[in-house]
């Protein structure tokens, strides 16, 4: 019975949807590598501050959704990682290069020092935990004058000649969010990404079987710390400019949004919330100054009726008709 | 195989476990049994590691594993099923053997590959030999509750475990569940030469397939040895306060 | 530094504590009894002092616009709490911690922009009343009359809380409800009922925390974000649900504060975050006993 099925596998309704899927992706490159031909400057920069807002939100959602994990602070190594370039390039004269490849590093260290300790609680105390000593390294950016200017920030951070222009800014910011979406989908797709997902859903059983549980979670979050940085590097491209605001809470807050939004179960989710986000912030922004409002009614509204997300909705709903197809 | 000495662990004030003694031979199956509240879940959870004990030690092919963290005793060739059904309740039947299996080769950190490929025909053979292959790329929370529990067992084996626990396999199945569990019981034994530990409340399982008892009451054990010895010893009668051995 | 120095700042700090402590209580008391995790707090908070300061400006800010402001101000807040307890809160009990801490965050977001359209952005202020203005001189050390008052009142909600949790009828099922909530369900006690008045309290807490705060700070939008982060630490440092472990922890936050802005003032903002992370890290589960 066993071995000859293995061709089963190979689940051909499964192919297709793959197939769907990068076929859509591929389309989406394709019109967003248009996209400056078309739109004036400013929809460009909207668009790559996009970008941005969605690697810093796919890479919470790896700790969020396939971790399981109470993230409540993901916005401090984006913060970080913004910090590092400004203070990089205007402090010391090293290369602009030098400054893009430790942003990620840097953030990647902080992570890896405020999950060594968060990751031992669980549930909330690791919330809470995130929230204090994320607060912490804020309240630190902030008051550290001789390093990050306090509370004027860093402002007119220079870069270089290719990436004066708006245009070379938004290709470079969605060739950098390409390849990190792949590298992230590809770990999701890993048997890390698996056994992440058995540590969310069964922390106990996963012990049983053999998974440090602690260094997995520790794994996740010093990834995801990784690439927030990254999305810092990419917001320093796109405003050449960093304040201490950028790691206070309110900021985390909206990350955790933009996931639940899209979908925290869906790899894609979290980008498409990412763009709905900033696309409403711009909408709503022109015709009144209460944009708070707006967005604490979107989200009470997603809350009670739509906890799932956009794509976890869209997912429930062709899963149902997947099973009524199977059964008749 | 097994060995438990003088064993102890309180709760807030509570003896759950005064002093336990086991010893398990290497390719036996061994049964625990004893009334309600004797302890039997703390016992397990003592020997893997998902409590820490008060005193006492706990040996495992003649090293210590006392206190160990319950990832490394698994590495060391200790698996166990669960009397609540302890799954990954989002991921599909195969996936969550697979995972077992992963986590076995030591690939759980490894970000290069893709966990489709992965031991495609080992996960099938696990689940085929538990009657699950049918359901290989369903949700188990689609699976019957003794399905699940079948499940339950077949991730233990995942790891391929010298030792394999069993804590309560045919809690809440029907007959025939449990005929299918005592054969599967025996086949492990028989033929896999696995050395099995159980807990059980059902005593015609237990002397259907144990080659060894061990009684525990209030925390402590009170007699150990063959079977037909336990069904004489006195005192495991009056513990039992006259319930049909 | 001189002991009269240290000692006013202690003072200072812990009449700082007290108000950390009339907030957090209220957070404490949801955490405990509803199993919620209530990031609206500090916008009720926010709002305790907007109406203080209103109610007591209509009286022309004079000593019975303070005392009536006082009243008033955590009676509307409590209410507004009943409202959203009963329209909203009670739909999301069952939930996981993520979907509840985002829905009392949008009431965060819709009750600052609130805010800001029915007071306007300008920064508000409120006056002490002539009785407790000024200060006294104690062992060397001045001390402001507001933060001796501040001193009695904390005590005395802490007494009232106790006093309402072990001897009044209610109280006792609240706590019975902190503990097994499933046993009282049993026993046919309306949950409901239960729910709703510790809501509403720990609403009627922190307007007054908000009330209390008014004439000693400037009143605008962000004072819901700075106060609710120590209030959570607060409470986690404390024990979930536990009040006395709520006052304990205030008060450390209170002094170490006070005497962080007194040694190392530029720094002095990291603090009560390094006390929060070292204590956390040294005990989970609070200093006293979580009712989880």
């Amino acid at each position: 019975m066993s071995t000859n099925n293995l061709k089963l596998i190979e689940n051909p309704k499964g192919k297709f949807s793959n197939y769907l899927g990068l076929g859509l992706a591929i389309t989406g490159i394709l019109i967003l590598l248009m996209a400056p031909t078309i739109l004036t400057q400013y929809y460009v920069y909207l668009l790559a501050t996009v970008f941005t807002t969605a690697l810093l939100a796919t890479s919470l959602n790896l700790v969020l959704g396939y971790g399981g994990l109470l993230h409540l602070h993901h916005g401090v190594f984006f913060g970080v990682g913004a910090y590092t370039v400004a203070i990089v390039t205007t402090k010391t004269s090293w290369p602009f290069a030098v400054a893009v490849m430790l942003a990620p590093l840097v953030a990647a260290l902080i992570a890896l020092v405020i999950g060594w300790f968060c990751v031992r609680l669980r549930g909330l105390y690791f919330g809470m935990l995130t929230l204090a000593l994320g607060q912490l390294v804020w309240a630190i950016v902030y008051r550290w004058n001789a390093l990050t200017n306090g509370d004027n920030g860093i402002h007119a951070i220079p870069v270089p000649e290719f990436l004066s222009s708006i245009n070379s800014v938004y290709y470079t910011t969605l060739l950098i969010l390409v390849i990190s979406l792949v590298i992230l989908y590809m770990i999701t797709k890993s048997p890390f990404g698996l056994t992440l997902l058995a540590t969310r859903d069964n922390p106990v059983r996963s012990e049983s079987v053999g998974i440090n549980v602690k260094r997995h979670r520790l794994t996740a979050f010093v990834i995801a710390g990784f690439f927030a940085g990254i999305s810092g590097v990419l917001f320093v491209l796109v405003e050449r400019s960093v304040a201490p605001s950028l790691l206070f809470w309110n900021e985390s807050a909206e990350v955790l949004i933009m996931c639940l939004m899209g979908g925290l179960t869906v790899f894609m989710g979290p980008m498409l919330g990412a763009g709905i986000l900033v696309l409403i912030s711009m909408i709503v922004g022109l015709y009144t100054e209460y944009w708070l409002l707006v967005l604490g009614l979107l989200l009470l509204f997603l809350v009670l009726f739509l906890p799932q997300g956009i794509l976890g909705y869209l997912m429930e709903i062709y899963n149902k008709s997947q099973t009524r197809r199977g059964e008749n | 195989m097994l060995q438990v000495e003088q064993l102890k662990k309180s709760f807030d004030g509570f003896q759950a476990i005064s002093d336990a003694n086991l010893s398990v031979p290497k390719g036996e199956v061994v049964a625990v049994i004893g009334p309600n509240g004797a302890g039997k879940s703390t016992l397990f959870n003592l020997i893997t590691g998902h409590l820490q004990a008060d005193s006492g030690h706990i040996h495992f092919q003649s090293k210590e594993i006392t206190n160990m963290a319950p990832y490394k005793i698994c590495h060391r060739g200790m698996a166990r099923s669960f009397q609540l059904i302890n799954i990954f309740s989002s991921l599909t039947v195969f996936e969550n053997v697979q995972a077992s299996i992963i986590a076995r080769h030591r690939l759980d950190q490894n970000f290069f590959r893709s966990a489709i490929r992965l031991f495609i025909e080992e996960t099938l053979e696990v689940l085929d030999s538990f009657g699950l292959f049918e359901f290989k790329d369903r949700s188990c929370s689609a699976l019957s509750y003794g399905d699940q529990k079948v499940l339950e067992i077949a991730i233990a084996l995942g790891s391929k475990p010298e030792l394999l626990l069993l804590d309560e396999p045919t809690a809440g199945m029907s007959s025939e569940e449990t005929r299918k569990i005592v054969k599967l019981i025996k086949h492990l034994s028989r033929e896999k030469g696995l050395t099995i530990l159980l807990t059980e409340h059902d005593m015609e399982l237990v002397f259907d397939v144990a080659q060894k008892i061990m009684v525990l009451h209030q925390g402590k054990t009170i007699a150990q040895g063959l079977p037909q010895d336990i069904r004489n010893d006195k005192s495991v009668q009056n513990a039992y306060l006259g319930e049909t051995v | 530094m001189d002991f009269a120095t240290l000692a006013s700042q202690f003072f200072i700090g812990l009449s700082r504590g007290m108000i950390f402590f009339i907030v957090s209580a209220g957070l404490t008391l949801i955490f405990g009894v509803l199993r919620i995790t209530n990031f609206a707090h500090g916008a009720l908070y926010m709002i305790g002092a907007f109406i203080a300061y209103s109610v007591s400006t209509l009286f022309g800010q004079g000593p019975y616009g303070f005392w009536l402001a006082l009243l008033v101000a955590p009676l509307v807040v409590m209410f507004v709490s009943l409202v959203i307890e009963r329209g909203l809160l009670r739909f999301i009990y069952n939930r996981d911690h993520l979907i509840q801490m985002l829905l009392t965050y949008s009431l965060v977001l819709i009750a600052g922009d609130l805010v800001k359209i029915i007071w306007g952005t300008e920064y508000k202020s409120m006056d002490i009343p002539n009785v407790l203005r000024g200060s006294f001189n104690l062992w060397g050390a001045s001390l402001p009359w507001y933060n001796a008052f501040l001193l009695i009142v904390g005590p005395v909600v802490a007494l009232g809380l106790w006093l309402f949790l072990s001897k009044t009828h209610l109280g006792k099922i609240c706590r019975a409800t902190a503990t097994d909530r499933e046993m009282v369900d049993v026993l046919g006690i309306n949950s409901t009922r239960v729910f709703a008045t510790v809501f509403a309290l720990g609403g009627w807490l922190a307007g007054l925390g908000g009330a209390l705060i008014a004439p000693t700070t400037t009143i605008s939008m962000g004072m819901d974000a700075s106060i609710i982060i120590y209030a959570f630490l607060i409470v986690v440092i404390g024990g979930l649900g536990n009040i006395w472990g709520a006052l304990i922890s205030s008060i450390i936050m209170g002094v170490g504060e006070a005497f962080g802005i007194l040694f190392i003032p530029g720094v002095a903002i990291i603090i009560p975050y390094i006390i929060a992370g070292v204590l956390l890290i040294l005990r989970p589960s609070g200093l006293l006993k979580s009712a989880w």
